[in-house]
């Protein structure tokens, strides 16, 4: 139920609390009871909202704790916490008032103050940018002060979060799970062993966690939208795909992802096709040039490597099409995506002859150029086909693999000119794929690895992001993202989708564009097995 | 006794400076690795003010020196520091870890040497047959099958198509979840130890003094385990200590594919994630295993062979 209304002069936006999403098929009655047997690829490093910064904290977290709001299938802001809120007029203030009566775990009563200790807990942990455009946060994010002032708790039940500029998907920040409520008093006994003996107000509760092995979650009765269905969460910890997926097949896991190369195969499994679940996701795989370095400081070599690939060839033969062709940046999946982007085409004539106007006929003066990248299989295999792709335009590349850590610090710093680095939404926007990663004042670790500068791009990302979702919106975002794309800053491959194997017994598992296999971010109050 | 327990002494505290290097070692190649901590732990997106901030809290803002030493310095007051990627002590961690990877080790290791002895004892028994060249050719598969091929096989055989023993995982301490990925890890060795036991025991049944006892009449049994056997294992006695780092080697790769939570697995997450505290406590406990197995290997020569306690 979502109504506008005006009051004293003022439009203000209300929103109630959506009633719970029907759960599963709406012929189906939920069945109450069983254990779900999940799987994760990898332990989670950490089940404290604040310091988490992966997919399968997360995936806990989501499960244990609430927020203000959460993001429904479609990605709508839906009440969490908060039964209502409202949105001031300049779109800085916005005031959320809570449900009455919620418990944490312990017992206790949620109250504002919360929420407001939360948020300046989380802000001093390790996604601070999450609090960044409040009033006041970047002062505890740099460690000045602990007092967040632009988030001030009006009663027990009211807060209201002040922004520095108006922000528009500030909504869908509220709902990601950095924003996390924990109880003081739990998070200051426990201190750092919070991370692994976590205390919120979710559908399930902490029960126990064997690193590395098993993490069990059992249902939280008194949890404000009534008791989920399932009695018990065990999420098994297994990093080897193929033993996820032997799992899967002798019946010890209800759910996981399909192992890399057997996406079509499991399809056409008799055993497995009616199992098989794909769904688009928001991230994007993507090379990127930094544009501070030659050659790559030079439009033309740039825009020579990207008539140059051809991403089909990956989508179809390597990723055996489970994934979506890019056209641009944003994923088709995304709010805000533009179906009319295009992309450069394949088109090796105008390659060299944009490397012969750069002073590199046939590439020469190029020497060799180093590709790097980060391990995976995928990743070598995917560096092994564009560097026959550039082969044929008379570029040599080099492949360069470093683990995660020393390929992030090297992207980080500059140190690489032609790179791979892709990206996955943390919440469903197009700021947090453009904004982020090219306007010029996130130049480097914050997102804009390409160094890239372009005042009019910079321009129409700060004008969008200060307006509130539509056309003209949409229509900025799609400007600049042409412009990077013609200026080819990166060079889009494919959209991430997610491949999951999923017992047909499974009910209500939601197939959000950011619940992605094995974690599934889906919120699992909805699961119920039927059986 | 009084000799064992003096050259024990002395080797020990040749172990000192071992442990001293090995640590050092270590300490500076994850320096001059590429990598920053604060950095891996902070995501797909990096706030500068907070990689500043979290520098700091690791102490990474100081010289190499001072954090090498100021590791040292806890390390003799028994402190292994804090995990920066879990915030808990290193301690904890790895005391969690290590029943896990002890009950694989040990299991391995008694699989290796039963059946290492036993095929080496076969084989040596008919020299040139086909059972010698059938048992040699399995153990030459098991030395060059990869571990992680061969844990895939087991599991596919007797996990997923047969179901007679689990995928994967701890589960409890159950015994049954122990033996695919222990058979596994045994394999690597079993083949070592049963080619030096075939070669030993090939080499002492040369010796006079067994055709002297088995002129006096003793049987073949009593022959082997008695005589043969306790003199051609000496070599067998290195190759089993020796092989006590080959398990260390093969530790990671087993517990990734039986999703087994030891050691291994804990080492290899905590490179990736350039945890040095725990990369640091880790290794330390690995190069403490691979040196006290080197020690009941000399300690054994001791007791098997008293020319040695000159």
């Amino acid at each position: 139920v979502i109504w506008l209304a005006r009051r004293l002069g003022a439009a203000v936006v209300v929103v109630a609390a959506l009633t719970v999403a029907p759960i599963g098929n709406t012929q189906e009655v939920p069945k109450s009871g069983g254990m779900l047997r999940a799987v994760f690829n990898t332990d989670p490093p950490t089940l404290d909202p604040a310091q988490a910064t992966d997919l399968t904290s997360a995936a806990v977290i989501r499960q244990v704790f609430d927020g203000l709001l959460e993001l429904d299938e479609r990605l709508r802001p839906l009440g969490a916490l908060a039964a209502h809120w409202t949105v001031s007029t300049d779109q800085r203030v916005y005031t959320f008032r809570l449900r009455s009566g919620v418990r944490f775990h312990t017992g206790r009563e949620v109250r504002a103050a919360d929420v407001k200790y939360s948020f300046e807990r989380a802000a001093r942990g390790k996604r601070p940018w999450v609090f960044e455009k409040i009033t006041g946060a970047r002062d505890v994010i740099g460690g000045r002060t602990g007092d967040i002032a632009g988030i001030r708790v009006v009663d027990d039940l009211t807060v209201e979060i002040r922004l520095d500029r108006p922000f528009a998907p500030f909504l869908s920040l509220m709902a990601y799970d950095a924003t996390s409520v924990v109880p003081r008093e739990e998070a200051d006994k426990r201190g750092a062993t919070f991370a692994s003996h976590p205390v919120g107000t979710g559908a399930f509760r902490f029960v126990s966690w064997r690193r590395d092995d098993q993490l069990v979650l059992e249902r939280f009765p008194e949890h404000f939208r009534g008791p989920a269905a399932l009695d018990r969460v065990v999420f098994r910890i297994i990093p080897a795909e193929i033993t996820r997926f032997n799992e899967y097949r002798a019946g010890q896991l209800d759910l996981t992802d399909i192992p890399t190369g057997q996406c079509q195969s499991a399809q056409r499994d008799p055993q497995l096709r009616g199992e098989v679940a794909m769904w688009p996701t928001l991230g994007t795989h993507a090379v990127r040039f930094n544009v501070e370095r030659p050659p790559f400081n030079d439009v033309r070599v740039r825009r020579a490597i990207a008539h140059a690939i051809d991403p089909s060839i990956i989508v179809d033969r390597l990723l055996e099409r489970c994934v979506t062709s890019a056209r641009g940046i944003l994923p088709p999946a995304l709010p805000g995506y533009h179906p009319e982007t295009r992309r450069l085409a394949l088109d090796r004539e105008l390659s060299r002859r944009l490397l012969a106007e750069a002073g590199h006929p046939g590439g020469r003066g190029l020497g060799t150029l180093a590709f790097h990248f980060n391990t995976g299989d995928a990743n070598q295999r995917i560096a092994e086909l564009l560097q026959a792709q550039l082969k044929e335009i008379g570029i040599a590349l080099e492949l360069r693999r470093l683990d995660w850590a020393a390929h992030i610090k090297l992207v980080d710093e500059g140190g690489a000119g032609f790179f791979r680095q892709s990206w996955i939404a943390d919440y469903p926007d197009p700021e947090n794929f453009l904004t982020v990663l090219f306007h010029s004042r996130n130049v480097g670790p914050p997102g804009n690895t390409s160094r890239y500068r372009n005042p009019k791009v910079d321009r129409l990302l700060d004008e969008a992001d200060a307006m509130t979702a539509g056309r003209a919106r949409d229509t900025r975002y799609h400007e600049a993202e042409q412009i990077i794309i013609d200026e080819a800053v990166w060079v889009s491959l494919y959209h991430y989708s997610s491949r999951a194997l999923v017992k047909p017994y499974v009910k209500g598992l939601e197939r959000s564009p950011q619940s992605t296999a094995p974690e599934f971010l889906a919120p699992l109050r909805k699961v119920w097995l039927d059986r | 006794v009084a000799e064992l327990l003096r050259v024990a002494g002395g080797r020990v505290v040749a172990l000192v400076p071992v442990v001293f290097g090995i640590t050092l070692l270590v300490f500076l190649l994850n320096a001059v690795a590429l990598g920053d901590p604060a950095r891996a732990a902070m995501g797909q997106r990096g706030d500068p003010e907070a990689l500043e901030r979290i520098r700091r809290d690791y102490a990474l803002d100081r010289p190499l020196a001072v954090q090498y030493a100021t590791w040292i310095g806890r390390l003799v007051r028994g402190d292994l520091g804090h995990s920066y990627h879990q915030q808990r002590p290193v301690i904890e961690i790895i005391t969690e870890r290590a029943p896990a990877t002890l009950r694989l080790a040990l299991a391995a290791t008694v699989i290796s040497i039963v059946a290492g002895i036993a095929m080496g004892a076969l084989a040596a028994r008919h020299p040139g047959s086909l059972v010698d060249h059938a048992v040699m050719a399995t153990a030459v598969l098991g030395i060059s099958t990869p571990v992680f091929w061969l844990g895939m096989m087991l599991s596919l055989v007797f996990a997923v198509t047969l179901g007679w023993l689990p995928v994967s995982g701890y589960g409890d301490g159950d015994w049954r979840h122990l033996v695919l990925p222990a058979l596994t890890l045994g394999a690597l060795h079993t083949g070592s130890v049963a080619r030096m036991t075939r070669g030993s025991l090939l080499e002492v049944a040369r010796q006079d003094y067994l055709t002297a006892a088995r002129a006096k009449g003793l049987s073949e049994p009593v022959l082997l385990v008695k005589h043969a056997l306790r003199n051609a294992s000496i070599p067998v006695v290195t190759v089993i200590g020796i092989g006590l780092a080959d398990l260390l080697v093969g530790a990671p790769l087993t517990e990734t594919v039986f999703a087994w939570p030891g050691l291994g697995r804990l080492l290899v997450a905590s490179v990736g994630q350039r945890d040095l505290p725990v990369v640091m406590g880790a290794v330390l406990i690995f190069a403490l295993v691979y040196v006290v197995a080197n020690l009941l290997v000399d300690l054994a020569y001791l007791v098997l062979d008293p020319r040695t306690r000159a």
